[in-house]
């Protein structure tokens, strides 16, 4: 017994199953990209909309305006108090200087609108870094109460209500993607039984000569793993059409919610990904669908 | 040494009003390197008799051996190797009408594992045997009867089994091809293989002179001529050149 020569012929009589059928195979591979662009399509919004909470949850801090003339060891004290409460992960003190400096930097080629503004007319102010989801309504509360801050602004307070809504969606979207995943998975057995009805005396002949389950199943699951990478390339192919064409339009309709960064595509790892387990469900559907029919 | 042990055999299909008794408490040795004839009327159970060896088919009551191992007790897994070890040529071929003859050939070969160019030589030496060119690059449908036949023999014999069954291996045949083929299994039986054809033509009968005829009728076994002790010299047939194939492990 030769493992190679047996992989070898596996291999060889399921591409040649393919090639002598190709109506069958074309139909099997445009099912499956259909489901996987739906599952891909899935996949995107839920990257994406992960992708902009994340962004929320991580840059948007609580900011403290001090009072005029707080005196050092007072802000240092104050640090350290911020700094023990719960759900704080840090506290940045930023200087009238350093505020100037990111007033600059974000007006970009209008620097002369600063001409003339004195440091010295700027507060004090800490940014305060939450770790903790719903963390920031007792922080605020806690920083109004100190006698050294003039205001309180919670940019993330609204942040936490979108936060919760699109933790909601990515729910939602997890089970829409199961629930496409299973309806892939059934109709890629169903589209690769076709198939195998198609051949049944062949298979009824590669039982009568010898040939053990995976000498039998092999060609059919080769055929299956081929058509899921095909359809699974295809639907990435015609998302990436589909988001280029609808990116201006999404960005332009959710310009607040994109605010903190623009609408990305899948990464070369997701997109892998995605093909791979059109390959793996392609495998799985073939596998199901020969399965009565190498029973000995 | 028997290679082949029916004890008690029983074959239902369907049930109820459906019910139809194919086998009826059959009965019967083969022993190794012998040329057993199964005959009996068409519906006399003779296919079913080779399904059961095959594993195709289970019994409903008795016992089935092939080479002392109790085939009700091999399992699934285990039915592929048995299937190696026992040839087989079907009334209907049961070829990949798609493929070439050498193709078809090198099946056999291909499902034990063996390497291309064993697997080309082998199978191009089969089809010679059988009279066959082995370039023959048509597809099997385009074949007549006769070289269908031929190609199913050819693929039966390849991987030299223990035991060949051949089910009307001259149904599809005319006189001259009859006896080409009938000598080509008497000269496979020559070289050690067991050989059981069902058959119900008398011309098989006279021309292969066989060690044991078996006689099934409506299922039940009606004559057995086997000898009391097997001889390997048969009337006008040399003797058995070489010493009887047994069995590789299948269980």
């Amino acid at each position: 017994m030769n493992p190679l020569a047996s992989l070898g012929y596996i291999v060889h009589r399921g591409l040649r199953g393919m090639v002598q059928a190709p109506l069958v195979q074309m139909l099997a591979v445009v099912t499956i990209g259909v489901c996987m662009l739906l599952l891909g399509t899935i996949t995107l919004a839920w990257a994406n909309a992960s992708s902009i909470a994340d962004r929320w949850g991580v840059d948007v801090p609580i900011t403290a305006y001090l009072v005029d003339e707080v005196d050092p060891v007072a802000i240092a004290d104050l640090v350290a108090r911020i700094d023990e409460l719960p759900g704080v992960e840090g506290v940045e003190v930023v200087g009238p200087e350093q505020t100037l400096a990111r007033l600059r930097d974000g007006l970009g080629d209008d620097p002369e609108l600063l001409a003339g503004l004195d440091a010295d007319v700027l507060p004090v102010s800490l940014e305060i870094h939450l770790d903790a989801q719903g963390a920031g309504t007792p922080v605020a509360d806690a920083l109004r109460a100190e006698p050294d801050v003039e205001d309180v602004v919670v940019a993330g307070a609204w942040a936490e209500h979108a936060e919760l809504l699109l933790e909601t969606l990515r729910r939602i979207a997890l089970g829409a993607a199961a629930l496409v995943g299973a309806a892939c998975l059934a109709i890629v057995w169903s589209t690769i039984r076709l198939a195998v009805y198609a051949r049944r005396a062949e298979i009824e002949i590669l039982r009568l000569v010898g040939g053990t389950g995976t000498f039998v199943h092999g060609p059919f699951v080769i055929e299956g793993l081929v058509q899921g990478l095909l359809g699974t390339a295809l639907a990435v192919g015609l998302l990436w059409i589909g988001f280029d064409a609808a990116r201006p339009l999404v960005a332009e309709a959710f310009a607040l919610a994109f605010a903190a960064g623009s609408l990305r595509f899948l990464t070369p790892a997701e997109a892998m990904a995605l093909v791979a387990f059109g390959g793996v469900l392609g495998v799985l559907g073939s596998r199901a669908a020969v399965a009565r029919y190498v029973e000995v | 040494m028997a290679i082949l042990e029916f004890c008690g055999v029983t074959k239902v299909y369907g049930s109820g009003r459906e019910r139809r008794v194919a086998l009826c408490d059959v009965g019967f040795v083969v022993e190794e390197g012998a040329m057993t004839l199964l005959t009996g009327p068409s519906g006399a159970g003779k296919s079913t008799l080779l399904k059961l060896v095959l594993a195709i088919e289970r019994p409903e009551a008795g016992t089935i051996r092939v080479s002392g191992r109790d085939l009700d007790r091999l399992r699934k897994s285990s039915i592929p190797y048995l299937r190696r070890n026992v040839g087989a040529v079907f009334q209907d071929f049961k070829l990949l009408q798609d493929a070439s003859p050498l193709e078809n050939v090198a099946l056999a070969l291909q499902a034990l594992g063996r390497s291309r160019r064993d697997v080309d030589a082998r199978a191009r030496a089969a089809l010679a045997q059988v009279e066959l060119d082995p370039s023959l690059r048509r597809p099997c449908r385009s074949l007549s009867g006769g070289e269908q036949q031929r190609v199913a023999i050819a693929r039966a014999l390849v991987a030299e089994p223990a035991i060949l069954l051949a089910d009307e291996p001259t149904g599809n045949l005319d006189p001259r091809l009859t006896r080409e083929i009938l000598d080509l299994l008497q000269e496979v039986r020559y070289r050690g293989t067991t050989v059981v054809i069902a058959t119900h033509d008398p011309l098989v009968h006279q021309s292969l002179g066989p060690s044991q005829v078996l006689a099934l009728d409506d299922g039940r076994l009606v004559a057995d001529s086997a000898p009391r002790r097997r001889t390997t010299t048969l009337p006008g047939h040399a003797p058995a050149r070489v010493r009887p194939r047994t069995l590789g492990a299948f269980a």
